[in-house]
């Protein structure tokens, strides 16, 4: 993606444990030293089985769960100090709208709550909304839209405050193939209006690799990331999901799931 | 189509009623029951209409001690839960506190109030009344400000935002219809409340008064006028409530898509 300004480390995550419990009876190693550079710009799926650790990742670069040992960094600074000065937009599985609020006083929040005035904040919100296309639906209830109309609001809220990164935890999880796939050719569109960096947690292999620079392949108990699948299907259109190359990318991504990347660690695949 | 709805949800307990009230009036009439055991329809219509100024009368003191009780009882309950929801220990406090207090029988309570208030005022009612309400309303309210998606807590935290305005955008809102269902159940039960407080002397205005009055006097038929009147402003309590919810929260009463 050639229009994406590429440069330093969006994120980057250095022996990173995530403990459960630690001492306890319970105890639970949901990350075993998981090491990743995000680059500025990149787009990055984590993929693996359930209790892989994908989400608790994705979490603890969001400073919503603690790290119990490792270093992390988010644009330079601590998680913490990147959610304090909203360094990230996040979108979760559940839309998580407010159901008393309109749809433009949802995708308003963010701003509200840094004290934006107004008349600023709704020019904003209605300017994210046209964005993902939503503008008419401006007035309406979040439970008058549809599953992926409620996620696009969700997207357009991440995106309120202009943050540099977008984490998503499994935002098309819960919507049907069709719908899924068209907010996937809207998110890449999205992407390139706005040159973000995105991590995007999945358990759907052509998603991850229709979406990806790259994809992280993670593997259950402790959780920790068994390889790193380069793609690189240039610009995305109707076509490329028939093309032989997303094919042995979906190939590839699977038979790293299934830990058969034989030796290597790091692939690359589509390469022109 | 809102009237065509409307009259379809109207007619179904109206033609319910008449026909209960017919079969009730046949009893009465066919087995020529005496009013101390049951009076007919009839007869309570009659009283009723011939004492229309003394029902009005009777229903607006105790309907103004219910609304008195109602309104102070809902606000300590409103501060019982904003403390609850903050502070775990509050809440484990206040709850079993609370659950008593609701157990303390309208019998026993008003006796002590009218000795400890001036009995000849309308304060030991209203406490009274305060104390049925308080209940309801704190366990539905405190259950709202807590119940809310993990998922909308993480955005907020996300956000950064303060516990305060989480309270602020996301606890209370949520609260909103856990209120007016404490408040449906509050409403009629203070009516009640008001109207039995009245039974242990004090000023006689009131609807309790006047039923226990009137059945004291074996006035079987006005004594059940003042029932009726007294189901209608309890009626009167939750249709005002039921009114102010679809009139507050558009956004109930909705299908769920998630």
């Amino acid at each position: 993606m050639s229009n994406v300004p590429a440069g330093g480390q969006a994120v980057s995550v250095e022996g990173l444990w995530k403990i459960f419990n630690e001492g306890a009876s319970n105890e639970v190693t949901a990350l075993s030293d998981v090491s990743l550079t995000i680059i500025a710009g990149e787009f990055i799926s984590l993929i693996g089985p359930s209790g892989c650790g994908k989400s608790t990742l994705l979490r603890v670069i969001g400073d919503l769960t603690d790290a119990s040992r490792g270093v992390v960094e988010v644009a330079g600074v601590s998680p913490h100090e990147a959610r304090v000065q909203q360094l990230y937009g996040i979108a979760f599985q559940q839309a998580a709208l407010f159901d008393w609020r309109t749809v433009v006083k949802n995708v308003e929040l963010p701003l509200e709550l840094l004290g934006w005035d107004k008349k600023r904040r709704a020019a904003r919100a209605l300017e994210l909304l046209e964005m993902v296309q939503l503008a008419d639906f401006a007035n309406h209830r979040p439970w008058e839209l549809s599953g992926g109309m409620q996620q696009r609001v969700a997207i357009a809220r991440s995106l309120a405050v202009d943050p540099p990164l977008l984490l998503m935890d499994e935002p098309f999880g819960a919507l049907d193939e069709m719908t899924r796939e068209r907010m996937q050719n809207e998110l890449l569109r999205i992407r390139l209006e706005t040159g973000k960096t995105i991590v995007f947690v999945t358990h759907s292999i052509p998603e991850a690799v229709y979406l990806s620079d790259r994809v992280v392949v993670m593997s259950a108990r402790p959780g920790r990331i068994t390889g790193i699948v380069d793609i690189n299907l240039g610009e995305r259109n109707e076509d490329t999901r028939e093309t032989d190359a997303f094919y042995s990318g979906v190939t590839e991504v699977r038979e790293a799931l299934r830990g058969r990347s034989a030796g290597g660690n790091h692939t690359r695949i589509g390469e022109v | 189509m809102t009237k065509r709805l409307s009259l379809s949800l109207i007619w179904p307990p109206v033609l319910i009623a008449a026909l209960f009230l017919g079969a009730w009036q046949l009893l009465v009439i066919a087995n020529d029951i005496q009013p101390y055991l049951l009076p007919a329809p009839s007869l309570i219509a009659e009283n009723f209409t011939s004492d229309v100024s003394l029902m009005w009368a009777a229903a607006y003191y105790t309907g103004t001690t219910a609304f008195l009780g109602l309104v102070f009882g809902t606000i300590a309950a409103l501060i019982m839960s904003l403390l609850a929801q903050r502070l775990i220990v509050v809440n484990r406090l206040i709850t079993p506190l609370a659950a008593g207090l609701a157990t303390v029988p309208i019998i026993a309570l008003t006796p002590i109030l009218n000795n400890m208030f001036n009995i000849t005022s309308r304060t030991p009612r209203v406490l009274v009344t305060m104390i049925i309400v308080l209940f309801p309303m704190f366990v539905n309210v405190t259950r709202g400000l807590l119940q809310v998606q993990p998922v909308q807590l993480e955005l907020m935290r996300s956000l950064n935002a303060k516990p305060r305005m989480t309270l602020r955008v996301l606890r209370i809102p949520n609260a909103i219809p856990f209120f007016f269902t404490g408040l449906k159940i509050a409403a009629p039960l203070a009516v009640i409340a008001a109207l039995v407080a009245e039974y242990f002397g004090g000023p006689q205005e009131g609807l309790g008064s006047r039923i226990a009055g009137a059945a004291a006097n074996t006035a079987y038929g006005r004594a059940w006028a003042y029932v009726v009147a007294s189901i209608i402003t309890g009626l009167i309590f939750y249709l005002i409530v039921v009114a102010l919810e679809k009139w507050t929260t558009p956004w109930t009463g909705r299908s769920r898509s998630t």
